[in-house]
This record gives structure tokens, sequence and C-alpha cells, in this order.
């Protein structure tokens, strides 16, 4: 027979290094020949859009296209420490030190630009799609490549650092501020269980993620599928068989991963919040997006089927074991 | 505030050239002269062993056997230094690396490996974390099994619970569980002209890799330079060492460029897992569905060695509450070393673990109290202002109770689909 159930699950999720570790990120912007903006920064691409957001937050504070700006982060020769990618920090912690770093460039290039324009002050200056102008006298003006030409031989290349902040847990009590910020979430499924085989089928999902603000819809939506899918192997696949610390399961015909055909359409909410701490209110979701989809699983089967499950994976036969016993108590 | 840039969905910048095979992986680096290499690992979860390479050293095409006599400080580790760049005279997991063969093919390297000689004195292991925290158990590092324990301590839990009308007291386990990223481990090595030594690796975090290749090689970090390759998934399991020093030793040691590639059984073997738990909770509300306390006992096994442990299980200690606020908590979490393979940082660090349990408490609780899993939550959810167990207040960007609603709102849909009649289910129409 066919059961189904809904389930819910909610979750919130620290960001950074966390209890009071210095968790340090510096980025370096440049101004390059052309009149481009390079910048240099260690936040590793793994796949989850760093690269993509840290254009992103760094085109904002320039007030420039995102084309005109090139992003160095894969040689440690090239760019200072950043931290991990990892922790869901990157776009928290580095995005505020590409968004500092932009904004110090800027003031930079103002103090160069008050001397070639013969004013008197930086104030009323604006940065714009690679001009810098003066606002009440737009005349006054000049480009990045001007500036890039005039100051070739006097590399442009300034620092923005910032570093989070937490408070160290006491040992005894554990009372502090060890995360910050938080991020939330809520995921709601409908399952399908099979009594006669003991698999579970997913058959809707509504996803709904705090992302303080998005920087990238799309890649945020992205990340709330790749969670899911990950989520959702953890939860009713994945095993590897481990005994006396042989792990029986390590290949992939034998370890199974969701593949499309477990995978559905999940209707991905994104809710905004804007962070004030945060680069543009954006707030991490890289971990977060794993979490509550689990748990909402299984509340699902419990309510589809009357039966809880306790230990991880929910595996058919482990299913089938707990709906036997589940009837064999009700016969009694 | 208006924005321009932030907020749009723009293209990926990395999308043209990974969707058209152009973005470059380690393994799809060559370089002249290059050489290849295998890493031999052990066999068995717990053994002081032998190692004698020299018939192996005679193999044709093998240039060099690596071991630990070769590295000049042989340890590693985020936290603490207790993984070996290779076992020295002692093994604590399936998988951890003895020798790395370096030869002209990989062929060479394979004949290489098959005639190193370990020998294995095998040692009783302990591959459960609450066998493990016992006195008599065998031990993987030092005195004690147990790495790290977290406390959390808040209000007063017995006073808590004689408040409540419904208790749920339950054991749950999680298990270990792979990253299974697409892309296994795989690196090159060289040195350039000027004697900087390079290690082109997929990495989450390169000037840690950086820091750990010039500390156990006796390098100035100027001197070695970390290239981050295109990435093929990470997830956690890129945090830890696994190529890195070897390749590094190699391309020093021979100054010729050096190729590792990893197929996926090794790779299931050499990288991190998810910690497996072991989360023992007892959670009450009283009679109007509000949370008054909370006890929680959470075991996580670090597998042979600490990696995260001890962040992992402060991570999974914290968040152990879920977002609820309860005035009266108590938390005691521990990181253990066992035999199995070792855990470390996997998407969501301990977080991930623990919803499985406390989420699960909240439906039993409900269903206790004949209110809504909806109900019981709204009720006791972080919202602004709220203070944590910890004693941190949520100052602002608290949207838990918005999320929430959107799925209120969808809950009638999810509903009617729940209840199609049975007949149509089963005849397998929807």
């Amino acid at each position: 027979m066919k059961k189904r159930g809904v389930g819910l699950g909610v979750s919130f999720y620290g960001t950074g290094y966390g209890n009071g570790f210095p968790d340090v990120s510096n980025a370096e912007v440049q101004l390059l020949e052309g009149g481009k903006v390079g910048i240099f920064v260690g936040a590793t691409e793994v796949g989850q859009g760093a690269k993509t957001a840290m254009i992103q937050i760094g085109a904002e504070a320039l007030n420039m296209d995102h084309k005109d700006i090139v992003l160095v982060s894969e040689d440690t020769s090239q760019m200072m420490d950043s931290g991990t990618a990892a922790a869901t920090r990157q776009t928290y912690n580095t995005g505020n030190a590409v968004k500092i770093a932009c904004e110090n460039f800027n003031k930079r290039l103002f103090d160069l630009a008050k001397v070639e324009l013969g004013l008197n002050s930086t104030a009323g200056l604006v940065a714009q799609d690679g001009d810098i102008y003066l606002g009440i006298f737009p005349q006054k003006r000049i480009s990045y490549k001007d500036l890039s030409e005039k100051y070739k031989d006097d590399i442009i290349r300034v620092v923005g650092s910032f570093t989070a902040q937490t408070v160290k847990m006491d040992d005894e009590t554990g009372q502090g501020a060890p995360y910050w910020p938080y991020t939330f979430n809520a995921c709601m499924v409908l399952v399908e269980v099979d009594t006669n085989t003991g698999r579970v089928e997913l058959l809707k999902a509504a996803f709904a993620q705090d992302v303080g603000r998005a920087v990238n819809p799309s890649l945020v939506k992205g990340q709330m599928d790749g969670g899911f899918a990950m989520s959702l192997g953890y939860t009713l696949f994945e095993d590897l068989a481990l005994e006396n610390g042989v792990m029986k399961n390590r290949k992939f015909s034998k370890y199974l991963l969701p593949t499309s055909m477990d995978m559905i359409d999940v209707e991905n909410i994104i809710i905004e919040d804007p962070e004030s701490t945060a680069p543009y209110g954006a707030k991490g979701i890289g971990e977060p997006v794993t979490i509550p989809i689990g748990p909402a699983i299984l509340n699902a089967i419990y309510d589809a089927s009357g039966v809880r499950i306790f230990n991880l994976p929910v595996t058919p036969e482990k299913l089938m074991k707990a709906l036997r016993e589940s009837e064999e108590s009700e016969a009694i | 505030m208006t924005l321009k840039t932030v907020g749009k969905s723009i293209i990926r910048v990395d999308a043209y050239s990974k969707v058209t095979g152009k973005a470059l992986y380690p393994q799809d680096i060559y370089l002249d002269d290059m050489l290849y290499a295998k890493t031999l690992r052990s066999k068995v979860p717990h053994a002081n062993i032998k190692i004698d390479t020299r018939e192996a050293e005679r193999q044709e095409g093998v240039v060099r056997i690596f071991t630990h006599k070769d590295v000049p400080l042989n340890e590693h580790g985020v936290v603490l230094k207790d993984h070996n760049v290779f076992a020295a005279d002692k093994v604590r997991q399936i998988g951890a690396p003895i020798a790395f063969v370096v030869g002209e093919s990989e062929e060479a390297c394979i004949n290489g490996m098959n005639k190193i000689k370990v020998e294995y004195e095998e040692l009783p292991g302990v591959f459960d974390p609450l066998e493990a925290m016992k006195e008599g158990s065998p031990k993987v590092h030092g005195q004690s099994n147990i790495i790290y324990h977290y406390k959390l301590r808040c209000g007063d839990i017995e006073e808590g619970f004689k408040n409540c009308v419904a208790i749920a007291e339950n054991t749950y386990t999680t298990h270990m569980q792979d990253h299974a990223f697409l892309q296994p481990e795989a690196g090159i090595s060289y040195m350039e002209e000027d004697g900087t030594l390079v290690v082109a690796v997929a990495t989450q975090y390169p000037h840690y890799d950086r820091e750990e290749i010039a500390r156990t090689l006796k390098l100035e970090e100027e001197k070695v330079k970390v290239i981050n390759t295109n990435v093929g998934g990470a997830f956690g399991a890129r945090e830890d060492i696994t190529i890195q020093i070897h390749l590094a030793l190699a391309a020093l040691t021979l100054n010729r460029p050096v190729k590792v590639v990893f197929g996926r059984e090794e790779s299931f073997q050499a990288h991190s897992k998810r910690h497996p738990m072991v989360m023992k909770y007892k959670t009450g509300a009283d009679k109007d569905g509000y949370l008054q306390a909370m006890e929680a006992e959470i075991v996580g096994d670090s597998g042979a060695y600490c990696s995260w442990a001890m962040n992992v299980l402060r991570k999974a200690g914290v968040h152990a509450t879920g977002p609820y606020h309860i005035p009266n908590v108590k938390v005691d979490s521990y990181a253990v070393y066992t035999n199995n393979p070792f855990t470390g940082a996997m998407r969501g660090f301990g977080a991930t673990q623990i919803p499985n349990a406390a989420e699960q408490q909240m439906d039993i609780l409900a269903e206790k109290l004949g209110i809504s899993p909806f109900e019981i939550r709204q009720k006791n959810i972080f919202k602004t202002g709220s203070k944590t167990a910890t004693g941190q207040v949520l100052l602002e960007s608290v949207p838990l109770d918005r999320c929430l609603e959107e799925l209120v709102k969808r809950y009638d849909e999810f509903l009617k689909l729940k209840n199609v009649v049975d007949e149509t289910i089963e005849e397998g129409v929807l």
C-alpha cells in the first residue's frame, strides 16, 4: 500500500569560524591597464558561486559594470588570505572585505581625481561606470582608463579587511556569542511511503530560505536545489556500510546517490531581511540549505506511516522492519 | 537602498568554461618530463607497522618511494596536528597513507607499490564512539579517546521539566556520509626556475595548504605557491590535507613535475566524512505548548583523527536547541576518537545531524499536546530580540516566522495531494 504524509523541518545556522576565533578576510583592489578593475581575493570558487558573488558585490561598491571587473582567486602569490571557503562565510566575511576594499579604492581614486581635475576637495565626487566626475559640474570628469595610463608606473592597489565579531563561550556554561550572523529556513515535503517495499518517494516540496539579501537569486536557488538533493541522499540512500572500520560501499555502484530520477522540482522561496553588518545585507546560505530537508522527510514518513525512524539512513530494509514491528505491536 | 548589480541573476562567470569543458581541473594538466605517483595506504584499521621498500625501489620505472623518513616534520591537521604525512610506526585507520611511489608511468608506480612490504602487527580497534569513551577501550592517540567536551548550561532543567505536561525522550543516531564530489582528488607539483615550489590542486583553502606544505617541509611560505585549479565540488572534504604535502615533497626532492590522480575508491578512503552522531534527547513543553526544558547528550565519532571534531561538536551543541527559545537547557557534546575513517567538515558541520533529532522531538511533543506541527513551532521559534541558549541576542534579520508563513500558505495544497483517494495512489495514477 502507498501512504502519503506531510512533514516540516526548520533550522537555524550560525556562520563563520565562530567562538571568538579571529575570522579575517582580506581583499585587494587594483586599477588595471585600460581602466578595468582587478579584485584579488582568496575566495575559492568551489561551485557555490563565490567568484560571481564577489564580482557583484565589487561592482555594486564601485558602481560599475560587473563585466569590467576581473577577479583573481586562484594563486597564493597573487592574493592575500581570505580564509577558507567553508563555514558559510565567504559571502558575509569576504563579501564585506571586498566591499571595504572597493570603498577604499574609490577614496584613493577620488584623491587622485582631485589632483588631476584641479579641485579643492573630493567632496561631491561620484564614481560611475569607470568614470569619476563632480556631481555639481559633471564636465569635471576623468576616466579610470586615463587614470590607469597616468599612473601606470605607480600601481594603484588598495586593501580591505573584515574581521567578524564573535565571543568565545565560557568553558563551564557555554555562554557566549559563538556565531554571527545566524541564518534561518523552513522546509515542507510531501512523501509517499510504499509499505510493501519500504521505499520513500518525494512528491512535492516547498523550501523557504532566509538569505538576508540575495546577491544572485539564481545562484541562491541553485544552492537550495543542491542542498536539497544532498540531504535527500543523506536521509534516504547514502550508506557506507561501515563495519569494523571498513567502508564496504566505497564506489558509486554501491554508495547510492540521488539521481535526477529521485530529485523533484522544489519550490524554492527566497526570504529577504537584510542584515545590517553584512555586505548589502547578504548572509551566507551554502550549508544551511542542506539542513531542514532531512527532518522534514522524517516527519513526513511518520505522518504517512505512523512509524518514527530514529536511525539514519531510512533505507527500505530499515523502514520495512520498522513497519513490521509497528504492525506487530498494534496486533498485540 | 537601490542596488544595480546585487540582486541580479547575472550568469556565473565560470559558467561558460565549465559547460564547454574548457575549465581545467588538476587531472587535465600535463607537463613535460612529468612523473606519476601512487599512494600506498593502510589495509587495516589499527596496527603497528614495519615498512620495507627495498625491493619496490628496484622495480623498473620506479624513481623514488617516499615514506615518513623523508618528511622533516611528519604531522599536520587543521586543529590538532595528529595526522601524519605518512604513517611512521602505527596506522589508525584503513586508508592512512604509508608511502608515495613516484615513477615514470602509473603502471610503474602500481608495480612498485605492490612490491612494498608492510608488516602489520594488528592491535585491537575501537569502532563505536560510546565504547571508545569507556576507560578500558583501546586508545587511538594518547591516554583518552575523548577529544573534546562542550558544555552548555542555561537555567535549571530540573525546574523546567517540572513545568512540563509533555515530555519526549528518545535517542537518535546518524551515519557517516561521504561528500561524493564529482572530481576525485588530483594534483600536480613542479619547481619554478627561481626555486619556488608550486602545487596545483583543487582545494577549499589554498593559503592553509601553503602553510602546511611550508611547515612540514620546513620551507619559507614565500617559497611555496599553491594554485587552485577549478574545483569539482568540495563540501568540506577539501579542507584537510590529502595530496598536497606528498606532491610538494616529491617535486622538491626530484626537481621534476609530479602528478597524482585518485580513483573513486581511493577518494573515499582519503578524505574526511560527516560525523556520525548519537543524540540522546529529552525535551519538554508546558500545557500551552511552550518549550520549558531540553537536555541533550551528543557524541560524535571523529574516527582516527581530530580534523574539525572540536568545532563540529561545538556547533552541534550550540545548535542542539533548534531555532527555539527554551529557558532551561543542558547540553553535553563530545568528540571521540575511534579507528573508523576520520570525519571532518561536511556541509552543515555538526548542525546538519542535530535537527534529525530536535525536529522529530518537536513533532512528537506536538502530537502529545494535541497541537499541529506548525503551531508548536510558531509558538517557540526565535524572533527578533530572542535570546539563544548561549545568551546571544538576535538583534535583526531573524525572519524564521516569514519562512514558516510561506509554508503555512501552501499547506492546504500539500494536504489535498496527501488526501488523494487511496485507490488512485494504488493504481499509480499520480
